[in-house]
């Protein structure tokens, strides 16, 4: 009796707070902004450096955001690996030899890093760029493992770590150097945009890669002692 | 010169979060009080900038909003930067110590205590309603983090709810960032009040608002959103837990109360705000009575935080509609109250840990007979008690006395009880952890001593509790400089 009373409570509150939520998008909606941004982005497009207008604005308009979003994935990445026990990152159990998965793995490897190659290449003028090509990256890296090929750069060693926080240094390093060329942070020098926004693309691509392949591999949960503070 | 110091403000714990990542956790003590030092000094430089030029508008990339980030610098800003860096050191310093480096996950500490400092600096000066967002995600992950580290169950299960919690106030506050900007067109605090100063208040704006809010108060655990704080803080090791009471939570805090006093007066009303502070003065009875009523330590310190966090939302009732005088009082009561909390909350955790590591256990009634053994831990402990019990010349007594002036000045004089009530909730029980310390127990005798340098910090930040309410007045002044309104410098 009182779950559903509880459960009916719970779909009344749900059910109004769609209602005021949708009630408020239709009067916003039904007003102009103030502000136009859109407009304002396309003004501003050619001095950007790529020619789709998302590219342009994660990595240059608001590239601090970005910066910072990697910083999330590679504390997601951190916080991971922290968990991971060391043992099952080889357990055989974990390997299939399946030979019909071998055997796909050999048609779609090689196809799925040219999907991730040609994403991050399109993110220039259509929508892609590093956050889809690395998670095309990462799904490769999925295959192959449950495919059994070794990736011994997956354990937790400094290279597992060198790979997560690649990108996230490279893009650092970007950042800084313009203020030490007298410029705001993150503030790229007009000629060098183009080729820096790849060249940070590209590091990120493989970062993302390695933090979502990584959370993947470190799923298992460290079960070794150490016992809570105060408890023994 | 300033350029200089944003730079190294915004690089610093980034560029040492990737150090700390590459080397032991050995190394990274060593590298990362080579950072503290940098950022310091970074920060404290920013901080005399300030206070000698005033605040400045620093758009990030060169771009300037709406199309770009601006960081605003101000007055307020700066204090919490400078007030992070004390805090953030103290815990890195007595974590190095505190912390067993032969656990090989423990070296993961160190990248996630410089991404979480980097995260509540972005926070602080944060001006662009989505930036914010990523701040507190920057934030809240890496407390996550540092909770589970090692990842044993108990750890797990708090870290977890934890995570919940806080994705789901992230949540909350990214739908009222949407309609913000799906209302305004732009995602700057800046450009939608300077719009709202000579427009009429758009209809549908106020749930914007609401839901950010409440996301907030969410983060913040505002009774009676505040069940997960408790395990997370109680079960995080000392450093992390003093943290995660003294910084993290202020961090969303902080946001909700920029976005009141900015947005407050259009888009709020008087209802919500008295609910506020209704909520804030629940938390502060509800949380000081669990708190007495708590067997384990580091839980009655958990649950003075709910409570403390309660006065914070005080901020809300006792700025709307008033007069400019006593919203100022407010204000300046509330910032001291930010302050003087996570000084003495962090002295409290960091001295919390050193009686369970001298006592060996995280029971109240084991600390018998402690007093004899480990006076310095707990003297700091009752001098950071001292404060929350806002007892003169403390910063927590300073900011409840401008707290009750602002009560009274307003009329709203129901606010005052409740600083009454909390004052003695808190002295109970900080005089509980006194008493149990105090008998005398003739079995046991064996007491682990903790390295002295343990035992210094927190007193450190103890006494610049009590200190801050002596030079409230220096403090407060930073705030009210004139704000340079237009473009970066």
């Amino acid at each position: 009796m009182i779950r559903t009373l509880k459960t009916l409570a719970m779909v009344a509150a749900c059910v109004s707070f769609s209602g005021i939520l949708a009630l408020s998008i239709w009067t916003i909606a039904g007003q102009p902004a103030p502000v136009n941004l859109p407009q304002l982005l396309s003004e501003n497009m050619a001095r950007s450096g790529v020619e789709h207008p998302v590219t342009a604005v994660l990595l240059n308009f608001r590239s601090y955001d970005t910066l910072l979003e990697i910083g999330v994935l590679v504390i997601a990445g951190i916080a991971g690996i922290s968990m991971a026990k060391t043992a099952s990152l080889e357990d055989p159990e974990l390997r299939t030899s399946d030979s019909l998965l071998y055997g796909l793995q050999r048609w779609f490897v090689p196809l799925m890093l040219m999907l991730a190659g040609y994403l991050l290449w399109a993110g220039a003028h259509r929508p892609g760029g590093a956050f889809q090509a690395g998670a095309v990256l990462a799904a490769t890296g999925v295959l192959m493992r449950l495919g059994g090929v070794p990736m011994d750069f997956l354990r937790p060693g400094l290279l597992l770590r060198l790979g997560l926080v690649l990108g996230f240094t490279v893009f650092l390093l970007v950042a800084v150097a313009s203020v030490i060329g007298g410029d705001a942070f993150l503030a790229y020098p007009p000629e060098l945009t183009k080729p820096l926004i790849l060249i940070i693309e590209s590091v990120l691509t493989l970062s993302i890669a390695m933090v979502l392949l990584a959370l993947f591999v470190s799923a298992p949960v460290n079960d070794a002692e150490d016992p809570e503070e105060g408890s023994s | 010169m300033t350029l200089w110091l944003m730079a190294g403000l915004l690089f610093t714990p980034l560029a040492w979060a990737v150090l700390t990542l590459l080397t032991d956790f050995a190394w990274g003590r060593v590298v990362t009080w080579g950072g503290i030092v940098v950022q310091v000094l970074v920060s404290l430089g920013l901080w005399l900038a300030v206070s000698r030029d005033g605040g400045f508008y620093y758009g990030l990339g060169g771009w300037e909003a709406p199309l770009g980030i601006e960081l605003r610098v101000d007055g307020l800003a700066v204090t919490f930067v400078l007030l992070t860096a004390v805090v953030a050191s103290a815990c890195g310093f007595h974590a190095g110590v505190y912390i067993d480096p032969d656990k090989p996950w423990h070296r993961y500490f160190w990248p996630l205590f410089w991404f979480l400092w980097s995260g509540l600096n972005a926070v602080w000066l944060g001006g662009d309603l989505f930036n914010l967002y990523v701040g507190l995600e920057l934030i809240s992950l890496s407390a996550v983090g540092l909770v589970a580290l090692g990842g044993k169950a108990a750890a797990l299960r708090a870290s977890l709810r934890y995570l919940l919690a806080a994705l789901l106030g992230s949540l909350a506050y990214l739908l009222g960032v949407a309609l913000i900007y799906g209302q305004f067109g732009t995602l700057s605090i800046a450009g939608v009040v300077f719009w709202l100063e000579d427009h009429p208040v758009p209809a549908g704006s106020g749930l914007a608002l609401a839901l950010m809010v409440t996301g907030l108060a969410l983060k913040t655990a505002l009774f009676p959103l505040h069940r997960w704080l408790p395990p997370a803080h109680g079960i995080a090791q000392s450093p992390v837990s003093a943290l995660l009471s003294a910084l993290v939570v202020k961090a969303s805090f902080y946001i909700a109360a920029r976005l009141w006093l900015e947005l407050g007066e259009p888009l709020g009303n008087l209802a919500a705000a008295q609910l506020v502070g209704l909520l804030g003065s629940a938390a502060v009875v509800w949380g000081s009575w669990l708190a007495l009523r708590q067997s384990a330590l580091k839980q009655v310190v958990a649950y003075s935080s709910v409570a403390q966090i309660g006065y914070l939302f005080l901020l809300f009732p006792l700025t709307y509609s008033v007069s400019e005088s006593v919203s100022q009082q407010a204000q300046q009561g509330i910032t001291l109250q930010v302050i003087s909390h996570a000084l003495a909350k962090a002295a409290m955790f960091l001295a919390a840990g050193n009686l369970i590591l001298s006592t060996g256990s995280n029971r109240v009634d084991a600390l018998t007979g402690v007093s004899r053994f480990l006076p310095f831990s707990l003297f700091s402990f009752g001098l950071a008690g001292v404060s929350l019990m806002s007892l003169p010349p403390s910063g927590g007594f300073a900011a409840k006395w401008l707290l009750l002036q602002a009560s009274l000045g307003s009329g709203q004089w129901w606010w005052v009880l409740v600083l009454l009530t909390g004052g003695l909730l808190s002295a109970a029980y900080v005089f509980r952890i006194y008493r149990a310390s105090f008998l005398e127990n003739s079995e046991t005798d064996e007491f682990y001593h903790p390295s002295r340098s343990l035992e210094v910090i927190p007193m450190v930040l103890a006494l610049m509790a009590i200190g801050l309410g002596m030079v409230s007045e220096e403090v407060l002044s930073v705030m009210a400089l004139p704000f340079e309104e237009e473009g970066s410098p």
